[in-house]
Order: structure tokens, then C-alpha cells, then sequence
């Protein structure tokens, strides 16, 4: 109980720490041991964070309440496998991109704010994690869009708060939608305590069903927004972007999440028997399968490689989504295979476009030519993480993908069992498309390039180490997906 | 009787005398009176609520021993009780949260007018709230647009007595709607005391006499006090009286005043009219009306606005929308879940009202968001607080402004044909809240460099700092153990009957 309680509220305190102290401006002599007191504060609050997040996952097997915060609504904190998964994927992705920051962020105005921020963010994700049911769920639910809020508009330009803005209201309109999808549960449900194959009174399905159903999809949409499933994906494109490489790594690899996760509890209340067969199942994957083609067709059109980053994940998060909606044992395998591959791959290339930032200043996919021979490390990383994106063995991706067609296959679906695994695939053609041809011009820029003015630019370990070991991460699980497969088979029976 | 039974009129007559004391003494001496009159009937209020919670029932006190249906009679239960001792609490905070403006708000020789003022204003809150009798309800109405009045006029800028001239006339016109549903009820009813009243009123629905001038008189009071507590579209007197005021004035009007009328209808509807009785005329859906367009309009007016103190004002429309909303549910959940936005509302908009005058502080007086930027690194408490109080505002866990929206959500589900409006419009009005609040809380911690304004430090704020302390720790308390609160207002509800 304490642990999980701990690994809460430790990164919380320490960020307001870092928020309350951080007043003075870091320039000047002063300001470099300043820094340095304050990068040594911070490593040392997310590898204590981690470790405590480590301990809970490993020894923590009760649940517990708070306190009630009305009669019938406890705020109720219990670990189960769907909450183990996505917090074994914050644990590995927050320290790695926190780790990169500090060289990163070298340049950046407001480092402290930074920092007490990303620390706010982890508590409130092992707290998002590790909530027991729908209304403590809700609870950091919010929190994650305030604390995250920050970070996108961490530069201050009028563009970042502008996507800073934007991020806010579509999150909240979600949320919103979302929690009017609670009440409604409350009134027919026993309880919102998550449960594993729906909670809902027999009498009210038979009573209402018809307006349960649309409860459920108002839902799926509301927690939708947070995962970028069209048609509220706009702010995605522009939020993560203009936050910092780090940031945007976490918010693109783990954030979104957040939505996957909403969305996997909001089915395991209404229950998978309830809504299969459903116009909400097919209406939900006719969006998803939306998402997933037109995130990879405007990644692929899209010129800045922060940008197409972005667009990737609008589509790669639908395929989890897709998963999910098919409701079928196997493709919720790959969906919860997919959560982690997909994190630990697009953590890897956001650092990597972050070290190409921070290195070169371009942004820009077509000034990269010839990159592979300035940064030859970062980009061999690059490459293998895109090819963990496009699905290629022996990649986390590619069991990922497997699974997710096999299971839609075998699901029956009429047209979209077919269906499905055909866009999937043209999506991996697109991806394909969009990541490879910055290693193919990075490392063979052509005859006509000026091989004179090659510098050597790769960067510091700091930055180096993170990307390794996220990539090392992603081609991992798919080598021995047996070592994760004991996790998602105990998240797929959501013990 | 229990000597306990005589707090009610203890606390009337206590503030009531010291006002009047107040006007002979020096504006030291008036400003210690009136904080520890506060006190004292707060604490007064606190051992009778204790009292009535363990007695379990509602008492009568007969005040000069003439008995029903000569006597004028005072009553308390719980929930008088309880809105009694939380009015003390916000007035305490908002009198200590202001004061260290006065000097420069109010002219040094009229601060103990503003005591008066002050004084006679908690008393005829407290009478509203403790009465049985509809004409003392209507005479210390009367008492509080005077006072009320006052305490919008002492800051003497041009602003303040438009202001004051504007509040004045549509205030006026309240109780004159007031009066004249109250003369008609005497006519048919032949009673002034509540309890009675409510007999006779049985008793003509019961024979079904009489339906129309009965409709009249119920639709006269409730617009009468509509008007008098801001209900859409009768707010046009609010955002100059609350933006222009004094500060700790804005803070008291916003949250008690307009309060402690909606208080009165609440009493109207219960004991005088009858909740049934009520609920069957066309009223609850004429409220229900105006209350989601108050929600939706008031907002959209906060958007619009480009003076930060303005826009606190033109969200209490809304505020006030979501209370009658409440009410037009006709249900006791829908009541239960006003009354506790009655306190959850309090409480944010005196906070918020508060923490934007450290905000405009060392923007030079300001007011203008342009000035604003930046303001919270300035002072840091007062960012921290009006944060924290638009947290509340939006409805995010943890703090109050999320249980009552809870409440009214709940309330919602259960009435067939309002659910869906209400829980459409309560989400439009989130996020419209959203929109307004969180702009101003991007834009007082957008750090600025070139800012011709100085910074203010805890050691020169204390009072100031500990009262937003104790204001957001209201808050949160109400926002994290709500639950006995609202058992307090099932129960008065419960003896209301």
C-alpha cells in the first residue's frame, strides 16, 4: 500500500519541489553548478521513482482505498495485469527520455520548470496506472492533461501555447464526454471497480440497452481524443511537435497511452459480449481503420520529421486501437504487444529526431541528406526502430502486427476480419514509405554530395545511451516475446 | 427550551447592535468589532449545529413567548444552522482577504460606515436564513439591498455608484415583485408565519380554489428573487457591482448575498409553498430554463471579457445558472446538489475574487489580461490560489466544484425528461469554464522579462497569504470529504418538511 502510494506521490512532491525552488534563473557561473545541482536532483528523483515503481509492480498484490470521496465512490488503487503492462512502459520510457533531457534541455530557458513538470507527469502516470477503479482513473486522468500541459508549451512561443491551448480543450472535451459516460455507468453499474468481463446490472441491459450502447461509443470517443483516433485527432499533430524532443518522445510513446488504457477499462466494464456484434463495434473499427490509413498517408506527405513522428503515432496508436475493437482474445494480445513495442520504438525515434535537432538544427526531412554520415550511431538506431515501426522481423513490430491480423482473421468479422489485415498492411507499405527515406539518403546521399564539409556530430552519451538501450528495448521483446508474452497473457485474462 | 435555542437570535440581534455600535467608534476599533462579531457567530452557529445534530430535529423559538399565529418565530435545523456558520467562515476570510486594500479603496473616515455595513449585512443574512416569517424575511431583505447597496458605493469611483444606481433599481424591483407575491399569498392564506402558510396553501390545492392567484403569487416571489440573486437574464447589475466594488465587497456580494436569497427561495419553496406543491406548477421548468441558459450565457460573457475581475463576475451568471438548475429538476437530489454548490460556489468565487487581487496588485492595478502576464510569478501565492480556485471552477477532482457538478450529474440521470439538456449544457458550460479559466491561468504564468512591475514577497502578505491558504483548504476539504456535508443537507432537507 505504501509503495504504491510512494510511487505516486514521491515524483509529485519532488516536481513541486523543483516548481517551488526553481525561482532563480540558471545563467552565469553560478548558474552552471546551479544545473548541475539541479540534474543531480532530478536523475536522483527518477531513478528513486523507478526503483519505486519497480518495487510495487513486483511485491504489491492487495488493493486498498484511500478514502471515500462520497459514500459510494472510493478512491480504490489496486495493481492488475492491464495496469502492470502500461506502467512497465512508462517505468522504462520516463527515465530513458528524462536521462536524454539533460543534454537536451542544455539550451532551453526554464530547465527547473521543465523538470518539475516531467516529474508531476510521472507520478500522475503511475497513479493512472495503478487506479482500481473508473472514478480514481478519472481523477489522474485529468491530472495528465494539466501536468502534460506544461510541457508542450514549455518554449512559450505563441505557436507552443497555441498547441498547448488546443492540447487543453480537446483533452478536456474528451474527458468530458468521457465522465458522462461515468455517470451513466454509475447508475447501472454495482460498482466501478474494474472488473474483467463487464459490471453492468443484467435488468439495465435488458432496460436500456440501447442507450448503454450509445454511453459506450460516447466513451470510446471521449477517451479516443487522448489516443488521436479520428475524428478528434487535430490536436496531436500540433501539440506534440513544439514540445521538446524528450517531451514529445513521452507524450507520443506513453501519453497517448493514457487513452488506449481509458479505453481498455471502459470495455472491460460495459464487457466484450455486451458490445461484439454491436454498430458500436463496427462504427469504432471503421474509425480506427480511418486513423490507421490516414495517419500513415499524411505522415507520408508530411515534410517535417517532428511532424511526420507525430503523424505515426496518430496511426500506430489505431492500430492498438483496432486491436482492441475486434475484441478478439488473440488481437488483444497484439494490441497490449503493440502498446510496448510501439512505445519503446517511437520513445527511440523522437530522441533520435531530438539529437538530430540538437545537433544540426534541421528539422526538415529533405535537409538530412547524408545525416547517416555525421551521426552514423543515432541513425543505425533510427533504422532499426523503423523497421520495428514497419513490422519487419525480428522486431517487437512484427509480433505486434502478427498477432493483430491473425487475431482479426480468426475474429470472423464480416467484411472487417478481411478487411483489417489488408490495411494494416498498406499502412506498412506507407510506413515504410515515411521512415526509410531518411536512412537511405542519411546513409547514401548520392554522387553529388560534398563529402568535404562532413563533420563528425554525434552526440554526448546522455544522449546516445537512452536511444541504445530503447531501441536494444524494442528489437528485444520481438526476439523473445515469450519474456513479455507472461505479462500480456496475465493482462489479457486482466487478473 | 434549552438555552442553546436562543443562538439564533443571539447572533441576529449581536451583529445588528454592533453595527450600530460601530458607527461611534474609531475604524480600529469598528474593524476589531466586526471580526470578533464574526467569530462569535460563527462559532455560535457551530455548537447549535452541533447541537441539532445530536438532537436529530428542528426547533421554533418564539420570540417574546406570543405563540402561532400572533408571535413572529424564528427556526433553525441543520442546514440554517450549518449555512449560518459556513456564511461566518467566507465573510471572515473575505473581510481578512481585503483588508489590507481598504485604505486604499475606501476613504480613511468612512471605514467604520464600511463596518456598519458590514455588520448589518451578516444580520440580515442571518435572518434570512433563520426566519419563520415572511414579512421579517421581506423587511431584512430590504436591510440587505441597503447594506448590499452600500458596500458596492464605498469605493467612490464613477464606476461604483453607476454600479450602485444600476443594483439599486433592479434590486429594488425584486422586492417590490417580492412584496407583491407576498401580499397576494396573505390573501389567500391569511398568514404570514411559513408554517402557516404552508397549511393553507394545503388546503387550497387541496379544494382546488383559487389556482390562479396561487400560480401568480408563487411566480412573483420566485422572479423577485431571481432577479435579486442574478438568474439569467436578469444580471445585467452584476459584473460592474461585483467588478468595481471593493474587493472584500465583491468577495461577500458574490458569495453571500446573492446566496443568501437564493437561500430564502429554497425556504419558500419547502415550507411556505410546498415541494410538491411547487413541483407542480410550470415554475420549476421556467427555472430549469434559465438556469442552462444562464450557464451557457454567462460564460460565453466571461470569454468575451478583457478585464480578469469582470470576468470572475460574469462566471458567477453561470455559477448561478447551474444552482437553479438545480432546482428546476424538481427533485431532492437536484436540491441537495444546489445547496452544496451554494457552499462549493461560495467558496471558489470569494478565493477567486481574492487571489486576482494579489494578481492585479503588482500588475500596477490593472486589470487587463495584457497586464496580467506573468503576475503569478509575482506573487506567487496568488497564483498558486486562483489556480487552485479555477481548478475548482472547471471541475477537477479533488476539489469542490467537481463534486457538485457530480452531484447535479447524478441528480440529472435521475429525471426522465431534463436529462439529456442538463447533462449536455453542464458539459458545454465545463468546458466553456475550460476555456475562460485556464486562459488566465496560462496567461498569469507566461513568464515575462520586461515587466515595469515589482514582485511581492510572503513577508509582506501574511494576513493576506494565510487567508487564500485557508480558502483553498476549504476547497479541497469540501472537494475531498464531501460526503458529510451532503448527509448535513439531506438531513435539513429532511426537517425542512
Amino acid at each position: 500500500m505504501y509503495l504504491i502510494l510512494l510511487s505516486i506521490l514521491f515524483p509529485a512532491a519532488a516536481g513541486l519541489f523543483l516548481l517551488i525552488r526553481g525561482r532563480t534563473p540558471l545563467s552565469g557561473e553560478k548558474g552552471n553548478t546551479d544545473r548541475k545541482t539541479l540534474l543531480a536532483l532530478t536523475g536522483c528523483f527518477l531513478v528513486i521513482t523507478a526503483s519505486l515503481v519497480f518495487a510495487s509492480l513486483l511485491t504489491v498484490k492487495e488493493g486498498f482505498t484511500l478514502f471515500f470521496l462520497t459514500k459510494t465512490l472510493p478512491i480504490y488503487f489496486r495493481i492488475d495485469g492491464v495496469g502492470r503492462l502500461f506502467s512497465l512502459l512508462a517505468v522504462i520510457v520516463l527515465p530513458c527520455a528524462g536521462f536524454f533531457s539533460f543534454a537536451y534541455m542544455k539550451h532551453e530557458e526554464r530547465e527547473s520548470r521543465y523538470y518539475g513538470f516531467y516529474l508531476l507527469v510521472f507520478g500522475v502516470l503511475n497513479g493512472l496506472c495503478f487506479a482500481g477503479n473508473l472514478i480514481t482513473f478519472y481523477l489522474f486522468f485529468e491530472l495528465l492533461t494539466l501536468s502534460s500541459m506544461p510541457l508542450v508549451l514549455h518554449s512559450g512561443s505563441k505557436e507552443a501555447v497555441m498547441a498547448g491551448l488546443k492540447y487543453l480543450f480537446y483533452s478536456l472535451c474528451g474527458a468530458y464526454a468521457a465522465l458522462f459516460g461515468i455517470y451513466f455507468l454509475y447508475q447501472n453499474c454495482d460498482s466501478l471497480t474494474f472488473t474483467t468481463d463487464g459490471a453492468l446490472r443484467a435488468s439495465a441491459i435488458t432496460q436500456q440497452g440501447g442507450f448503454l450502447l450509445l454511453t459506450a461509443f460516447v466513451m470510446l470517443l471521449g477517451f479516443g481524443v487522448k489516443a488521436g483516433m479520428f475524428p478528434m485527432h487535430a490536436w496531436l499533430p500540433a501539440a506534440h511537435p513544439v514540445a521538446p524532443a524528450p517531451a514529445s518522445a513521452v507524450l507520443s510513446a506513453v501519453i497517448v497511452k493514457a487513452g488506449v488504457l481509458a479505453i481498455i477499462r471502459v470495455l472491460a466494464m460495459f464487457g466484450k459480449d455486451f458490445l461484439r456484434g454491436t454498430w458500436v463495434q463496427s462504427g469504432w473499427i471503421i474509425l480506427t481503420l480511418v486513423t490507421v490509413f490516414m495517419g500513415s498517408l499524411l505522415a507520408y506527405r508530411e515534410p517535417v520529421l517532428k511532424k511526420r513522428l507525430a503523424y505515426s503515432t496518430v496511426s500506430q496508436i489505431s492500430y492498438i486501437l483496432f486491436g482492441l475493437a475486434v475484441m478478439d482474445e488473440t488481437s488483444f494480445t497484439g494490441a497490449l504487444f503493440h502498446v510496448l513495442a510501439h512505445g519503446f520504438v517511437k520513445a527511440a525515434l523522437f530522441l533520435c529526431a531530438g539529437a538530430i535537432i540538437y545537433k544540426t538544427g534541421k528539422t526538415r526531412v529533405e535537409e538530412m541528406r547524408g545525416i547517416g554520415k555525421e551521426m552514423p550511431l543515432t541513425m543505425w538506431c533510427f533504422t532499426i526502430a523503423s523497421l520495428g515501426l514497419i513490422g519487419i522481423p525480428p522486431t517487437g513490430g512484427f509480433v505486434s502486427k502478427w498477432y493483430l491480423a491473425l487475431g482479426s482473421l480468426e475474429s470472423g468479422l464480416p467484411v472487417f476480419g478481411v478487411l483489417g489485415p489488408v490495411i494494416l498492411l498498406l499502412s506498412a507499405l506507407l510506413t515504410a514509405g515515411y521512415l526509410l527515406p531518411l536512412t537511405i539518403h542519411g546513409f547514401f546521399p548520392g554522387a553529388d554530395y560534398d563529402y568535404g564539409s562532413l563533420q563528425k556530430k554525434e552526440p554526448c552519451k546522455l544522449m546516445t545511451v537512452p536511444v541504445f538501450i530503447l531501441t536494444f528495448l524494442s528489437v528485444l521483446i520481438g526476439l523473445f516475446p515469450n519474456l513479455v508474452d507472461g505479462i500480456i497473457v496475465m493482462a489479457a485474462a486482466r487478473r | 427550551m434549552n438555552f442553546i435555542c436562543n443562538i439564533p437570535f443571539f447572533s441576529i440581534l449581536l451583529s445588528l447592535f454592533s453595527g450600530t455600535v460601530c458607527s461611534v467608534l474609531s475604524a480600529k476599533a469598528a474593524k476589531i468589532v466586526n471580526r470578533v462579531v464574526i467569530l462569535a457567530v460563527g462559532l455560535m452557529s457551530a455548537i447549535l449545529l452541533l447541537y441539532l445534530l445530536s438532537t436529530g430535529e428542528s426547533f421554533i423559538y418564539w420570540m417574546g413567548h406570543f405563540p402561532a399565529p400572533w408571535g413572529n418565530e424564528i427556526r433553525a435545523g441543520v442546514l440554517e444552522a450549518g449555512m449560518a456558520l459556513f456564511f461566518c467562515i467566507i465573510m471572515y476570510l473575505s473581510m481578512a482577504g481585503g483588508a489590507h486594500k481598504l485604505p486604499g479603496e475606501v476613504v480613511e473616515s468612512k471605514h467604520n460606515l464600511y463596518y456598519i455595513l458590514v455588520n448589518l449585512l451578516l444580520s440580515s443574512l442571518l435572518a434570512l436564513v433563520y426566519t419563520n416569517d415572511m414579512f421579517t424575511a421581506y423587511v431584512f431583505v430590504e436591510i440587505n439591498t441597503i447594506s448590499a447597496c452600500g458596500l458596492i458605493m464605498i469605493r467612490q469611483v464613477g464606476r461604483t455608484i453607476e454600479a450602485a444606481v444600476r443594483y439599486m433599481i433592479m434590486s429594488l424591483l425584486g422586492s417590490g415583485l417580492l412584496l407583491f407575491g407576498l401580499c397576494i399569498m396573505y390573501d389567500l392564506t391569511g398568514h404570514l408565519l411559513m408554517s402557516n402558510i404552508k397549511e393553507s396553501v394545503g388546503l387550497i390545492v387541496a379544494n382546488g380554489e383559487y389556482q390562479i392567484p396561487l400560480i401568480v403569487s408563487v411566480a412573483l416571489m420566485c422572479t423577485g428573487l431571481c432577479i435579486k440573486s442574478a438568474l439569467f437574464p436578469f444580471h445585467a447589475w452584476l459584473p460592474d457591482a461585483y467588478g468595481y466594488s471593493t474587493v472584500s465587497s465583491a468577495a461577500i456580494l458574490s458569495s453571500l448575498v446573492s446566496k443568501g436569497y437564493i437561500f430564502l427561495l429554497i425556504k419558500i419553496i419547502y415550507r411556505v409553498i410546498g415541494f410538491s406543491v411547487f413541483n407542480s406548477t410550470r415554475m420549476i421548468d421556467v427555472l430549469f430554463v434559465f438556469g442552462l441558459m444562464g450557464m451557457i450565457f454567462g460564460s460565453l460573457s466571461a470569454i468575451k471579457e478583457n478585464d480578469v475581475r469582470r470576468m470572475i463576475a460574469f462566471s458567477s451568471v453561470a455559477q448561478i445558472g447551474y444552482i437553479y438548475m438545480g432546482f428546476g429538476m424538481g427533485t431532492q437530489a437536484g436540491m441537495v446538489a444546489s445547496i452544496f454548490h451554494i457552499l462549493s460556489h461560495a467558496a471558489t468565487k470569494s478565493l477567486l475574487f481574492i487571489a486576482a487581487i494579489g494578481l492585479t496588485d503588482v500588475s500596477g492595478g490593472s486589470r487587463r489580461f495584457a497586464d496580467l502576464t506573468g503576475s503569478a510569478y509575482r506573487n506567487k501565492w496568488a497564483g498558486v490560489a486562483f489556480t487552485a480556485g479555477s481548478l475548482s471552477m472547471v471541475g477537477v477532482p479533488l476539489f469542490s466544484g467537481f463534486i457538485s457538478k457530480l452531484l447535479f450529474a447524478q441528480a440529472a440521470v435521475q429525471v426522465e425528461g431534463k436529462m439529456l439538456a442538463s447533462l449536455i449544457v453542464l458539459g458545454i458550460s465545463t468546458v466553456l469554464n475550460a476555456v475562460y479559466f485556464m486562459k488566465t491561468v496560462i496567461r498569469i504564468y507566461t513568464a515575462t522579462t520586461e515587466t515595469p512591475y515589482e514582485g511581492i514577497t510572503f513577508r509582506h502578505m501574511k494576513a493576506y497569504a494565510v487567508t487564500l491558504v485557508f480558502f483553498i483548504l476549504l476547497n479541497v476539504i469540501l472537494g475531498v470529504s464531501s460526503q458529510p456535508v451532503v448527509d448535513m443537507i439531506g438531513q435539513g432537507l429532511a426537517m425542512f418538511a
